[in-house]
C-alpha cells in the first residue's frame, strides 16, 4: 500500500471539493484498503466518509425508503423497516460477506464494490478494467468466477454484490451529489457493462459522491426470496445468485422482478423472465421457462458454462420459494 | 495408570493461547528490527533479465533490497536429508540463479525500517523478464499406464509389490479399472509463514514459524557452513502448518543474509500470497486403480498406479501409494508412483500425505467394488479384512479395525441405509450414506529430553520439539505429573527451541510415540540422579539400597520412610537436579507392523434442484492405541474430518495455463467454514499399544484426514448416482456428470 | 538454576497460565453472582497504565498524525500514517500482539477486534479513522486475572488447537452472544461466526463453547 493523504471533510460539500482525479471516497474501507495493499487502487489523496452523517434510514412520504450512504450493511439488514418491508434486501445482505465485514461495509460503499475476479485485483496481470488495453487475462485464464450475460470481448468480471442484486430487483434510486448539484440516477443506469471501456464501472462523475439510495416503495402484497449458490455454505461470492419479488392473484403472477447475481457483469435484472412471467400460473414449470429465458444471451467460457444451468436453477427455485410464502401466507 | 493419563485435560497452555499470551514468531520484536518484505515472480517460467530497484530503493524507509545481483554468494545447498535432519523444503538456494521455475518464486527481498514502507516499496520492485513460450502448468500426462515412455519418474512401491498383481486381474471373475485424480491443495495455515533473524557475533538466532526447530537449525548449519552450536531456532507456539512448516522455505534464508548484511534483527512475516505460491502444496495427483476379486468378494489382485506433479525446483513424491500394499489380504498387489515436473512451486508433505489422497482412490474403488457386486460396502471390506500386514507379513501389533467398522456403522445408523440410489429423500433433498476405511502408520523415532526437580518443587521438562496445536505440551506435562506425582499446575514444559535436547518434527503423527519415552527416560535419570544424591554418605537414605528408593508423590521413599525432593534439594544446597536422556525405538518393527485404524462414515444431503451439495453428518470411530489425551486427540480427528470435507468438496489451488496461481488467497481458495460443519461424531477405541512404546500411544494427527473424502464421494454416489472421481467434487462436477 | 520461567522469553506452558486456570476452572460460582466479575465495562481496567506509549513529546513526525485511542480501557496516544490499519498498529505500535494476522485482506477473521462493541476486521480498517473509538482485543477480556466466559468456555470444551484463529474466533464471540439480532440457534451462530476461519478445524468445539457460554453470560456482557 503506498502512502496517502487522507482528507476528512465535515460536509458533503466539502468532500466533492477535495475530490481530485487522483483520490478516492472510502467508507468502510473493505474494498479501498483492500484494493491499496495490492496495489490495484494507489490513490493520492483518500476522502473520508465518516465525519458526513448521511446514516439515517427513513421512510420518505411517497413510501420509498431513504438510506444513507454510511448506513453499514449490518444495519440496514437489520433495520425493522427493510425486514418488514424488503426482507429479500435484509437476505441478500445477511448472505454477503461475514459479520465483521458487514460491520463495516456501507450502503454506498456496497453500490461501489469492485469485482473479484483475481486477474483484476494483480497488478502484474494485463487486465482491460484496470489498465484500459493491456487485454482480458480471464478470458483464456481461469473464468470459472466469471459472467456469462453482460459480458463484452474485453471484459467478463463479475460484479460480486448481492445487496445490488436486491435493490436491482426492488428498483432504487441512486443519489449522487456534485458539484453541479443533485442527481438521481436509476439503480439499472448506474452500474455499466463493460462494453469496450470495462474500465468504466457506473455512471459517476469524477467530482460525484453517492449520499443515498432510495428504494422504490414496496409492492403491495408481494412475496420474495434471495437464494445464493456457492461452494461453501457462507463467507463466499455468489457463483449464482437470485432475488425474486412476486405478486399474485389466486395463482396467476402478475408482477415478478428477477435480479441475478454472480452471473453478470452489473447487478442483472432478468427483464424477458419477468414479462414472460407476468399473466401466467405461478408453476413450477412456468419458473423453469422463464428461467431459460434470463440465460437465452449467455455467453459461456471455459470454466464458467455451468453457471448457465445453475443460474436457472437459482431463478425457478427462488421463484417457487417466494410464491411457497404466499400459500404459506407470509406476505412480505 | 492414571489420573493424568488417558483423561480430558484442559491444555496447560490454554490460558496463554486465549488471551492473547501465547508469543507466536511474527508476534516477537527485537530491538532496532527491520522489517522484509518479498517480491514474487510475476510469470512462472522464464529469465529474470533484470529487475527495477531505482524507485523502490528511493522510497522512505527503505534500508536494502537483496536479489540476485547482491546475494551471498557464500551460501550452500543443505544436504537435504531425512536421516541427518537437515531436510528443506526447496532445495534451491534463493536467488540462486536467473531462472523463474515458478510464479511466486522470489526475486527480492525489500527491507525497510517499517512493515508499511517494506511493502509500499516492494510493491514498486519490478521484475523484467523473458518468459517461455513453454509452461508446463499441469501434467495430465502423468495419469497413465505407468510405462516407459511416459515423462516423469517412475517410484516403486518400495519393494511392497507382491504375487502377480497383473495375471490376478486378467483372471479376476469381477474387475474394475478406474482413474481418479485430486487438485492441487495448499496447507493455509491460518499463521502467515513468518522468520526473523538476528545475529549476534557469529551466532545466530531464528525466530520460526516451523514444525522442526532441530531441522531448520541443522540446515541453516549446512546453509551458512556454521557448526549448529552457533545457531538457535526458536518456535513456541505455531499457528500450526499442516506439513507447510516442516522444513525450511527460502524466505528464512533471505530473512538472515539481510539480517546479517544490515547487522540488525530482520523480520519478515510472508504475505498470504506467498504463502500459496511459495511455501509449499499438496501436489496434484493422478491415480488409476484396478481391483479384480471373486463374485463373492473376496479381492484377488490390486493394481494401484499414482503420479503426482513436482516443482521443477525440487523432487517430492507423494507416495499416494503408501497404504494400499496393507490395506487388505490380497496376495497379488502391485503399486507404482510416477512424478513429474511442472512449473508450480515446491510441493512438501501436507497433513496424512500419501493416505490421504491414496484412500481417497482406493476406497472410492472399493465401494465401486461394492455396487458391482451388489454388497453392502462394509460386508465387503470385512470380507478382505487383514489378520496380520500383507504388506510386511508381520502381525499387527494391534488392530480393531473390525470394531471401527461396526461402532461407527452402529453410531450412524448404517443399517437405515436403503441401498438403491436416490430412494431415501426428504423435502427437496435426496439422501446419501457412505464410508470408508482410514489408516495411517504409526512411527517412532529417537528423541532426547531433560528433566529438572527445581528446589520450589516444579518440574521442568524440555524437548527440542514442538507444539503445533495438537497438545505435545499438554501431554509431556500429563506424562511427567503421572510419572513423578508433580501435580500438573507445577510442571513446566519447555518445548520449541533448538538448544534443548533434540525432538523430533510436529509431523507423521509420530510426535507422541517418540517424545513420550524420552520425557520418560529423562525422568528416570533425573530421578536417578536425586537417589544418587541421597544415597550419599551422610544423608538420609545413605543405608539404603539405591534400587529399592522410589519417586513417589514427589518424594524419595524407601519402605515408610520419605523424604520430599523439595527437602533433598534444601539439605543439599542446591537449586535443581537435572537430567537429560534418550529413547529410541527397539527392535519391535520386526516383530509387528504399526498401523492405526479408523471407520467413517457419512451423510450427505443433495438437492438437485440447485445442485446444492452438503455434508449432514459424520461418524468415525477410531483405533490409534491409547490417547494419553481423549479431548486433544478427538480434536485432532475432528480437525482432520474437516480438512477433508473440505478436500472432498471445495479445495484446490488453481494454477492457469501460463502457470499463474490464479487463487493464491483464503477467499478464492475455499476451505470449510463454521457453516460447512456438519455434527461430528468421533469415537476413540481405547486399546493400548504397548508395542509401540510404553504408553500405548500411536499417534492421532493425520488419520482424521484419510478416507474422508472417499466416504464423501461414495455417500454423493448413493446419493445422486454419479460417480466424481476427480476432487473437489465441484458443482459443475456435480451439474455436468451424467 | 531456579529462575522464574517466562513464557515470554523462553517458551513453553507455564504456572501461571495453569494457576489461572484453576483459578477461573474452580471458580463456579461466577454465573450466579448478581454482577460477575466479567461483566464490568472496559473502564474497569482503565487504572492500569500501559508502559508508555510511543508517542514523542514533540509534534508528530512529518506525514504522520497524533490519534487517541480507548483500548481495552486505556487512553492510548499513538502516531499513525494514513496508510497503517488498525491491526498494524495494535500489534507493532501498542505492543499488542493477541490480535492476528491471518490474510490481511479481510479474507480470514483472525484480526477481529471490536471497535464500539462491533466486531471488526482490523486488516482493512485504517488506524487513523478510529480517533476516540473503544477498542476491545483479546488482552481486554480478562477481569482481575479472570478469563472471560467466552475465554473460559473455549477453554473447557478445547476450542482451538494451534490458538492463531482463536483471539477472532472470541472476539466475535462475544459480539455475537452480546448481538440480539443474531439468533440461538446453532445455524445461527455458525453462520454468525463464518467469517473467522478456523483451518485447525475445531469448530465443533467453538460452537459448543460459544453456546455453553451463553449459558453462563444469561445475558451480560
Amino acid at each position: 500500500m503506498q502512502s496517502f493523504e487522507l482528507i476528512r471533510p465535515e460536509s458533503v460539500k466539502d468532500a466533492i471539493g477535495a475530490q481530485s482525479e487522483r483520490s478516492a471516497y472510502i467508507g468502510g474501507g473493505t474494498t479501498l484498503v483492500d484494493l491499496m495493499k495490492l496495489g490495484v487502487m494507489q490513490p493520492d489523496h483518500v476522502v473520508d466518509t465518516n465525519r458526513l452523517g448521511l446514516d439515517e434510514i427513513e421512510v420518505l412520504d411517497d413510501g420509498r425508503l431513504k438510506i444513507g450512504a454510511r448506513v453499514s450493511n449490518s444495519r440496514l439488514a437489520t433495520d425493522a423497516r427493510v425486514e418488514r418491508d424488503y426482507p429479500v434486501l435484509s437476505q441478500a445482505l445477511l448472505s454477503g460477506a461475514s459479520t465483521g465485514l458487514r460491520n463495516m461495509a456501507t450502503t454506498a460503499g456496497n453500490v461501489m464494490q469492485r469485482t473479484r475476479c483475481p486477474y483484476f485485483r494483480d497488478p502484474a496481470k494485463p487486465c482491460n478494467k484496470r489498465e484500459p488495453g493491456t487485454g482480458c487475462s480471464a478470458m483464456d485464464g481461469i473464468n470459472r468466477n466469471h459472467a456469462v450475460l453482460g459480458t463484452s470481448e474485453h471484459c467478463i468480471a463479475t460484479h460480486p454484490s448481492d445487496m445490488c442484486v436486491a435493490m436491482a430487483a426492488i428498483g432504487a434510486t441512486v443519489v449522487v451529489e456534485g458539484r453541479k448539484g443533485t442527481r438521481e440516477i436509476p439503480f439499472e443506469d448506474f452500474h455499466l457493462l463493460p462494453g469496450d471501456h470495462p474500465e468504466r464501472e457506473h455512471d459517476l462523475r469524477s467530482d460525484e459522491l453517492i449520499t443515498h439510495v432510495v428504494l422504490d416503495a414496496p409492492l403491495e402484497g408481494a412475496v420474495s426470496t434471495y437464494l445464493k449458490l456457492r461452494d461453501r455454505a457462507s463467507y463466499e461470492f455468489a457463483l449464482a445468485s437470485c432475488a425474486a419479488i412476486v405478486t399474485l392473484e389466486g395463482t396467476k403472477v402478475t408482477a415478478a422482478r428477477i435480479a441475478l447475481g454472480g452471473v453478470a457483469t452489473k447487478p442483472w435484472r432478468a427483464v424477458d423472465a419477468e414479462a414472460a412471467l407476468v399473466g401466467e400460473d405461478a408453476t413450477a414449470k412456468m419458473f423453469e421457462q422463464v428461467a431459460l429465458l434470463a440465460f437465452q444471451r449467455a455467453i459461456p467460457l471455459e470454466h464458467n458454462a455451468f453457471k448457465v444451468e445453475l443460474g436457472q436453477q437459482a431463478i425457478a427455485r427462488a421463484l417457487r420459494d417466494a410464491v411457497q410464502q404466499a400459500s404459506q401466507g407470509e406476505h412480505q | 495408570m492414571s489420573e493424568t493419563l488417558n483423561t480430558q485435560k484442559p491444555r496447560i497452555d490454554g490460558a496463554l493461547k486465549l488471551s492473547g499470551g501465547a508469543d507466536y514468531t511474527a508476534d516477537i520484536n527485537l530491538d532496532g528490527q527491520l522489517y522484509g518484505y518479498p517480491v514474487g515472480s510475476a510469470i512462472a517460467s522464464g529469465e529474470l533479465e533484470g529487475l527495477e530497484l531505482e524507485e523502490a530503493l528511493g522510497m522512505p524507509g527503505v534500508v536494502d533490497i537483496f536479489h540476485h545481483d547482491n546475494f551471498d554468494s557464500t551460501l550452500k545447498h543443505s544436504p537435504n536429508s531425512f536421516a541427518e535432519k537437515n531436510t528443506v523444503s526447496e532445495p534451491r538456494l534463493p536467488f540462486e540463479d536467473t531462472t523463474i521455475h515458478y510464479h511466486g518464486q522470489y526475486i527480492a527481498l525489500v527491507v525497510a525500517d517499517t512493515f508499511e514502507h517494506a511493502r509500499a516499496a516492494a510493491q514498486n520492485v519490478k521484475g523484467k523478464y523473458r518468459a517461455n513460450d513453454q509452461v508446463t502448468s499441469q501434467l495430465d500426462e502423468l495419469d497413465a499406464d505407468n510405462v516407459a515412455g511416459l515423462p516423469g519418474v517412475l517410484q516403486e512401491g518400495d519393494g511392497q509389490s507382491r504375487g502377480e498383481a497383473d495375471a490376478a486381474y486378467e483372471n479376476a471373475e469381477v474387475t474394475l479399472d478406474h482413474h481418479y485424480s485430486i487438485a492441487t491443495e495448499t496447507h493455509a495455515a491460518m499463521e502467515l509463514h513468518a522468520s526473523t533473524a538476528t545475529w549476534s557475533g557469529d551466532h545466530l538466532t531464528v525466530y520460526e514459524s516451523t514444525q522442526g526447530v532441530v531441522f531448520q537449525r541443522h540446515a541453516l548449519s549446512h546453509v551458512f557452513s556454521m557448526p549448529p552450536e552457533q545457531i538457535n531456532v526458536i518456535s513456541h507456539f505455531i499457528g500450526s502448518g499442516f506439513g507447510g512448516k516442516l522444513f525450511m522455505w527460502p524466505h528464512a534464508i533471505m530473512t538472515a543474509v539481510a539480517s546479517r548484511r544490515l547487522k540488525r534483527p530482520v523480520k519478515t512475516v510472508v504475505p498470504r500470497q506467498s504463502v500459496f505460491t511459495s511455501a509449499g502444496s499438496r501436489p496434484r495427483s493422478m491415480q488409476r486403480v484396478r481391483l479384480g476379486a471373486r463374485a463373492d468378494g473376496t479381492l484377488t489382485s490390486i493394481r494401484h498406479d499414482g503420479s503426482n506433479e513436482t516443482a521443477f525446483v525440487g523432487m517430492h513424491n507423494d507416495t499416494v501409494i503408501s497404504a494400499t500394499p496393507s490395506m487388505y489380504a490380497c496376495e497379488n498387489v502391485a503399486v507404482t508412483n510416477r512424478v513429474g515436473e511442472v512449473n508450480h512451486g515446491m510441493p512438501c508433505p501436507m497433513r496424512a500425505p500419501g493416505e490421504a489422497p491414496g484412500l481417497f482412490a482406493l476406497e472410492t474403488a472399493m465401494d465401486e467394488l461394492a455396487w458391482q457386486l451388489e454388497m453392502d460396502p462394509v460386508e465387503l471390506r470385512k470380507k478382505n479384512f487383514a489378520e496380520r500386514d500383507p504388506a510386511s507379513d508381520l502381525p499387527w501389533s494391534s488392530n480393531h479395525l473390525i470394531e471401527c467398522w461396526d461402532n461407527a456403522a452402529k453410531r450412524f445408523g448404517w443399517e437405515n441405509r436403503t441401498a438403491e440410489i436416490g430412494a431415501m429423500r426428504e423435502g427437496d433433498e435426496i439422501i446419501g450414506y457412505g464410508m470408508a476405511s482410514q489408516s495411517w502408520e504409526a512411527m517412532r523415532l529417537q528423541c532426547s529430553a531433560r528433566v529438572t526437580f527445581l528446589a520450589d518443587g516444579r518440574l521442568q521438562v524440555s524437548c527440542g520439539t514442538q507444539d503445533i496445536g495438537t497438545g505435545t505440551y499438554t501431554i509431556v506435562a500429563q506424562t511427567a505429573s503421572e510419572l513423578s506425582g508433580v501435580p500438573i499446575e507445577d510442571i513446566d514444559v519447555r518445548l520449541g527451541d533448538s538448544s534443548l535436547p533434540s525432538g523430533p518434527l510436529s509431523g507423521g503423527s509420530f510426535a507422541t510415540a517418540t517424545v513420550l519415552p524420552a520425557v520418560k527416560a529423562a525422568l528416570d535419570a533425573a530421578t536417578q540422579a536425586l537417589i544418587d544424591k541421597v544415597t550419599q554418605d551422610g544423608q538420609a537414605f545413605s543405608d539404603v539400597d539405591s534400587e529399592s528408593i522410589e519417586l513417589n508423590d514427589r518424594a524419595l521413599t524407601y519402605g515408610d520412610r520419605s523424604i520430599p525432593v523439595t527437602t533433598l534439594l534444601e539439605e543439599l544446597g542446591i537449586g535443581q537436579v537435572t537430567a537429560e536422556a534418550s529413547a529410541e525405538p527397539g527392535d519391535e518393527k520386526n516383530d509387528y507392523s504399526f498401523r492405526s485404524f479408523g471407520a467413517v462414515f457419512v451423510e450427505v444431503r443433495w438437492d438437485p434442484g440447485i445442485s446444492r451439495l452438503k455434508v449432514e453428518r459424520i461418524v468415525s470411530t477410531i483405533d490409534i492405541g491409547r490417547a494419553i489425551n481423549p479431548m486433544t486427540a478427538r480434536n485432532q480427528v475432528e480437525g482432520g474430518l474437516v480438512m477433508g470435507l473440505g478436500m472432498a468438496l471445495f479445495e484446490q489451488t488453481e494454477y492457469d495455463k501460463s502457470g499463474y496461481l490464479y487463487n493464491a488467497n483464503l477467499a478464492d481458495y475455499i476451505v470449510p467454514v463454521h457453516a460447512d460443519i456438519p455434527p461430528i461424531d468421533v469415537e476413540l477405541l481405547d486399546y493400548p499399544d504397548y508395542h509401540l512404546n510404553a504408553f500405548g500411544a500411536r499417534g492421532v494427527g493425520e488419520i482424521g484426514l484419510t478416507g474422508i473424502a472417499a466416504a464423501i464421494s461414495n455417500a454423493v454416489y448413493h446419493a445422486t448416482g454419479k460417480r466424481i472421481r476427480d476432487l473437489p467434487i465441484s458443482i459443475e462436477r456435480l451439474l455436468m456428470a451424467n | 538454576m531456579t529462575e522464574y520461567f517466562d513464557p515470554k522469553t523462553q517458551g513453553g506452558a507455564t504456572s501461571k497460565s495453569r494457576r489461572n486456570f484453576l483459578k477461573t476452572v474452580g471458580a463456579s460460582g461466577v454465573a450466579a453472582a448478581s454482577t460477575p466479575l466479567w461483566a464490568q465495562t472496559t473502564q474497569a481496567r482503565a487504572a492500569e497504565t500501559p508502559e508508555g506509549d510511543p508517542v514523542k513529546a514533540s509534534a508528530p513526525a512529518p506525514g504522520m498524525s497524533r490519534i487517541q485511542l480507548n483500548v481495552n480501557g486505556v487512553e492510548r496516544t499513538v502516531d499513525v500514517a494514513p496508510q497503517m490499519v488498525l491491526l498494524d498498529v495494535l500489534r507493532n505500535e501498542l505492543g499488542l500482539t493477541g490480535t492476528k494476522k491471518g490474510c490481511d485482506q479481510g479474507q480470514c477473521g483472525a484480526c477481529t477486534v471490536l471497535v464500539n462493541g462491533q466486531a471488526i476486521n482490523s486488516c482493512l480498517s485504517l488506524a487513523i479513522s478510529h480517533q476516540s473509538d473503544e477498542i476491545t482485543t483479546i488482552e481486554g477480556l480478562e477481569r482481575d486475572g479472570e478469563l472471560h466466559p467466552v475465554q473460559q468456555a473455549f477453554w473447557e470444551h478445547d476450542a482451538f488447537q494451534c490458538g492463531y484463529c482463536t483471539s477472532g474466533q472470541i472476539m466475535s464471540a462475544v459480539a455475537v452472544l452480546n448481538d440480539d439480532r443474531i439468533g440461538q440457534s446453532d445455524a445461527a451462530v455458525r453462520e454468525a461466526m463464518s467469517g473467522n476461519i478456523c483451518r485447525c478445524g475445531a469448530y465443533k468445539n467453538i460452537l459448543a463453547a460459544v453456546q455453553d457460554a451463553r449459558k453462563t453470560m444469561k445475558g451480560g456482557v
